[in-house]
């Protein structure tokens, strides 16, 4: 088998409470490899977003050890850290979480323009036409409805291309026919880019979708089950 | 009913503290703190110089004759009237000494010659400490003088020197400190010197014809009524030209300067207030937005929209009284605590205290502006239905409120302009002031949208950079804070950049135009058989280009066709005190005939007159008018034959009134002379003139426009530090869009790390956005400075403009400081956020 793209080692995650520590994520160890797709699944504050944002860079392990494509992401600066999610990852929100002074097209070309790409508007726009939304590329957040903020998150996760998608409840907001619609287009952008995919959901539907459906429950792995 | 239950409801909702008021507060603080400061400190020297008027005065009243003393008859009125009375001479003079080497040094100085009674009021102090009388008598056979230091520097003088005044020779006996009627002197080109009158008889300083000042002042009986004794004055000493002035006002010119320059103050801090209207109005708006949840379920609960409008009206209202309780307790007593301070810097005597007047003012002030600038937050609210639980309805409440609030904001904001001046004073410049106000909003309301719809349409052609783009996109785009910054700033930077080009004109027309076209000189008092000998010494010289001479007499217009001359032309400067009259055969070289013609040059019939056009013209003078003028105690009344343009703007030669040479030619007179010559010359014509004719006073312009440049500089820092409050206003109105703004920038700054930016780059972005909306605003601010300024100094100046780059430049630059400042304090925490939980905490 292959190298893992993500490989977490008795990782933990505390954060300061009124009444001291609490405890988030207690020592998890876990291999994702390239091109599998994982579902993250178990109940609300079981720690399925905070295991997804360590995978991301976006939170700090306060243990352990998280590593993305050979990278130790404990012990990379912040800087380091929005450089490689900026050059290999894609994240999806529940709340979408689209800049809202920026038009759709600005904001899918935000990575790419980070990432210095000369035809960032042009992929940008090739990104929104592939998520049937090329009659809003112009349109601000706020003038658009869940769906369809949804997709343009999606578009701007798959801009450049990423090796790993992270997707937080990306259905979590929006009804059952735009939540169908928006997993599968995220799973289509997947195939598309032979990203690996890692998942949060609380559908048992969409985790069947995935390679392997991990529960988590109180911070740590329950069960971890292969589909069928 | 509903009034009682939007109390409750206003009162559970004030329990959670002043969070989200902190800038609604802070600008009523200051708005309120800056003009009660004024007003006290304005109060305070009224007061002083109200309690102080007989000490000021020198006595409880006192007559002033130009060029002459008082008549015998006039002196026997003066006896019968006072207790006790003393006479005062008041001249400029050029005072010598011998310097180390043996040379001779002189300067300019302002000589008031006194009798054994002055001072009724008050103490001179000398030093070293010693009786005025015991001065003035001198040593050695030689009368005494006391010098203001200034002049003894210049001289290189020391207690015991000799100094001559004219042909006399003085003791300097000590250094003068302080004289108590010094107020009143007005402006002086020289540092002061005390002789006593007795002492000039052989000075040939006080000769008929020469230009001085006499001054009488009486001690009254306890008890006299001012009123009645200036009327029986002027009553049985009719036309004599006295000019009466008692304690009633002391010092009036100094008691109208500080009135004035209070009112004008006040007007500036009106515009700290505005700047302060438009942070309340955007703090208001973010508080009520993060109400819209609150006041939708009491909408669903059944509130009526009056009960919700009340509920926060009254909030409104307590905090607006707690701002305006604690601005006044600032700005009343910031005054009393630095009184010491404040009182060593003013010349003027001050009685610090709190004075209900200010507070009244300040505070009426304050309540109109809030309620100018919460009305439509408030209205907007009101408005708020039940759906907006479902969906963001504040932000689609119709942006103009209803019309009753309209009308209202009308109604406010003529009760503040008519308050304005009702306090102020001054109609014309309350309306001025309000107009510059209202149209620099207005102009900077239009800018804050062009800004937004420039930065909209740039931000598409700068694909490729990503933190311009940002910063225009934040501009540009939804929740822009764009208007807040621009107007907030930009109504600070404008009254700043008015000022600032204000005065580089007026100085700079005073300082670097006039001594182009100004003479060197202008030489006073030269006696009749002294001006061929003073013509030759010029006419020899090569660095003399040019020569303007004139008879010099001084007289008061007291009749125009036989009325007293205030009833026909009211308060025109011309009768405010004696003008310089001349007389000539032939018409002056350098005037033009407007209207009438010119007598000839042999002509002995009436008296005939030649006024300046412009002034006769505002004083509504036409040919054929009988003008009476009291020269030298005597009334000549003259037919105005004829009007000229005189330019006065170049600061030669110019007299209001001409007259026919046989209407004055007999009348005792000196010479006045303008000599215009290179600066290498200066010096030596200097020397020799006054060497040669001790009694002639030679004026150097280049001294006398130093002196006035520092009176505006004085001015216009005045007016600076006026400006200055109200960018301090905008600052904190600056802080409280930053600080209300924090929270979508942390989000933004957590999304774009999460796409890959890196923390310089957001900063970058941050950084552009604030500069940007900076320089913007100054350079809004700088085109409303510069119209504001090229206004004033076109019509009321009178003066030529030009865009002054300095603090042109200045000013925008300090735009996109401030604003960087305000914007990168609140930076630093969406820099260092872990990207999780601010998105977390978004959900």
């Amino acid at each position: 088998m292959s190298n893992p793209v993500l490989s977490l080692q008795a990782a933990s995650l505390s954060l300061d409470g009124n009444a001291g520590p609490v405890s988030i994520l207690d020592a998890i160890s876990l291999d994702v490899h390239g091109q599998e797709t994982v579902g993250l699944v178990g109940p609300s504050g079981s720690g399925k977003s905070s295991l997804l944002m360590l995978m991301g860079g976006l939170e700090q392990a306060t243990s352990g050890k998280v590593m993305a494509l050979g990278h130790d992401l404990t012990t990379m600066s912040e800087d380091a850290l929005a450089r490689l999610r900026r050059d290999h990852f894609g994240v999806v929100f529940q709340s979408f979480h689209l800049i809202p002074t920026m038009t759709a097209i600005e904001n899918v070309a935000a990575p790419l323009e980070l990432a210095g790409v000369a035809d960032a508007y042009d992929r940008a726009e090739a990104e929104l036409r592939a998520v049937g939304l090329s009659e809003r590329v112009d349109h601000y957040p706020s003038q658009m409805s869940g769906g369809e903020q949804q997709r343009v998150a999606l578009a701007r996760a798959a801009a450049p291309r990423p090796d790993i998608l992270l997707a937080d409840e990306p259905t979590g907001n929006l009804d059952s026919v735009n939540g169908a619609a928006i997993i599968d287009l995220l799973f289509g952008l997947r195939e598309r880019h032979s990203a690996t995919l890692v998942m949060v959901t609380h559908a048992p539907d969409l985790a069947a979708r995935c390679d392997r459906v991990i529960t988590l429950t109180d911070g740590r792995i329950a069960t971890t089950e292969a589909a069928a | 009913m509903s009034l009682r239950v939007a109390a409750r409801f206003a009162a559970r909702e004030l329990r959670g503290g002043l969070k989200g008021f902190r800038v609604f507060l802070g600008c009523v603080i200051l708005g309120v703190a800056a003009i009660a400061a004024v007003g006290t400190v304005r109060e305070s020297i009224s007061e002083g110089l109200s309690q102080e008027g007989a000490r000021l005065l020198g006595g409880d009243a006192e007559i002033e004759l130009t060029y002459r003393f008082a008549t015998d008859e006039e002196r026997a009125w003066i006896d019968n009237a006072a207790v006790e009375s003393s006479e005062i001479v008041d001249f400029r003079s050029m005072a010598t000494a011998l310097d180390e080497a043996g040379e001779e040094v002189r300067g300019l100085t302002q000589v008031k010659s006194v009798d054994g009674a002055y001072p009724l009021v008050g103490e001179v102090e000398l030093d070293p400490q010693m009786p005025l009388d015991a001065a003035l008598s001198g040593a050695d056979g030689l009368p005494g003088a006391v010098v203001h230091p200034l002049l003894l520097n210049r001289l290189e003088l020391d207690v015991g020197d000799i100094m001559r005044l004219g042909t006399q020779d003085f003791v300097v006996m000590a250094a003068l400190q302080s004289e108590p009627d010094n107020v009143t002197a007005g402006f002086a080109l020289g540092p002061r010197t005390i002789v006593a009158t007795d002492a000039l008889a052989n000075s040939g300083l006080l000769a008929p014809g020469t230009l001085f000042t006499t001054r009488y002042r009486l001690d009254l009986p306890t008890g006299t009524d001012l009123a009645a004794t200036q009327a029986e004055a002027q009553a049985a000493l009719e036309d004599s030209g006295l000019r009466w002035s008692d304690a009633r006002n002391g010092a009036p010119g100094a008691a109208e300067f500080v009135d004035r320059l209070g009112a004008f103050l006040v007007l500036v801090g009106l515009s700290g207030l505005a700047v302060g209207g438009v942070g309340i109005s955007a703090a208001l708006r973010g508080y009520l937005a993060g109400k819209t949840e609150v006041i939708a379920t009491l909408r669903t609960l059944g509130a009526s929209q009056r009960v919700i409008f009340m509920t926060y009206f009254l909030q409104v209202g307590a905090l607006a009284v707690l701002g305006i309780l604690l601005g006044l307790l600032l700005g009343v007593g910031l005054p009393i605590a630095l009184a010491p301070v404040i009182e060593a810097r003013l010349p003027v005597p001050a009685v610090f205290s709190a004075y209900p007047r200010p507070m009244a003012e300040a505070a009426l002030y304050s309540v109109l502006t809030v309620l100018i600038f919460t009305l439509w937050p408030l209205a907007r609210a009101r408005d708020v239905r039940a759906a907006a639980l479902y969906r963001d309805a504040l932000n689609q409440a119709r942006a103009i409120p209803a019309p009753i609030f309209l009308v209202w904001t009308v109604v406010l904001l003529l009760a503040l302009i008519l308050a304005a001046t009702f306090f102020s004073g001054t109609l014309w410049l309350t309306l001025w002031t309000a107009g510059g106000i209202l149209g620099a909003l207005f102009m900077l309301t239009l800018a804050a949208f062009a800004i937004r719809a420039l930065s909209a349409f740039l931000r598409p052609r700068m694909r490729g950079r990503p933190a311009l783009g940002w910063a225009l996109a934040a501009i540009g785009g939804p929740g822009s804070t764009a208007a807040p910054v621009v107007l907030s700033l930009g109504l600070g930077l404008s009254v700043l950049a008015a000022v600032g080009q204000i005065d580089q004109n007026l100085r700079g027309a005073i300082e670097r135009d006039l001594p182009d076209q100004a003479p060197s000189f202008f030489f006073v008092d030269i006696q009749k058989d002294q001006m061929h000998g003073f013509l030759a010494r010029m006419e020899g010289d090569e660095g003399v280009t040019r020569i303007d001479q004139a008879p010099m007499l001084r007289g008061i217009i007291t009749r125009i066709n036989g009325e007293p001359a205030v009833d026909v032309a009211g308060n025109h400067w011309v009768l405010e005190g004696d003008r310089g009259v001349t007389y000539a055969a032939g018409q002056p070289d350098r005037e033009t005939l407007t209207e009438g013609d010119w007598w000839s040059e042999d002509y002995t019939g009436e008296p005939l007159v030649s006024f300046s056009a412009e002034e006769g013209e505002e004083m509504g003078l036409k040919l054929g008018d009988q003008l009476t003028v009291n020269i030298l105690g005597r009334d000549v009344t003259a037919r105005v034959s004829s009007f000229r343009a005189v330019d006065f703007s170049t600061a030669g030669m110019g007299f209001i009134l001409v007259m026919n040479e046989a209407a004055l030619a007999g009348a005792p007179h000196t010479f006045l002379a303008t000599v215009y010559s290179d600066q290498e010359a200066e010096a030596a014509i200097f020397n020799d003139v006054t060497k040669a004719y001790p009694n002639v006073t030679a004026v150097r312009v280049r001294d006398a426009i130093e002196q006035f440049s520092g009176l505006l500089a004085g001015l216009a820092s005045a007016t600076a530090w006026g400006a200055a409050i109200t960018l301090l206003t905008g600052f904190l109105v600056l802080i409280g869009a930053a600080a209300a703004d924090q929270r979508s920038r942390s989000y933004e700054a957590a999304i774009l790390k999460t796409l890959g930016a890196t923390r310089a780059r957001i900063l970058a972005g941050l950084t552009l956005r604030a500069g940007l909306l900076g320089a913007a605003a100054g350079s809004v601010a700088l085109a409303a400075g510069v119209s504001g300024a090229w206004a004033v100094s076109r019509f009321i100046m009178e003066t030529s403009f030009e865009v002054a780059w300095g603090p042109a430049i200045g000013v925008v630059f300090g735009g996109a400081l401030i604003s960087l400042l305000a914007g990168l304090g609140f930076a630093l925490g969406p820099m260092s956020a872990k990207p999780a939980r601010v998105l977390r905490s978004a959900d």
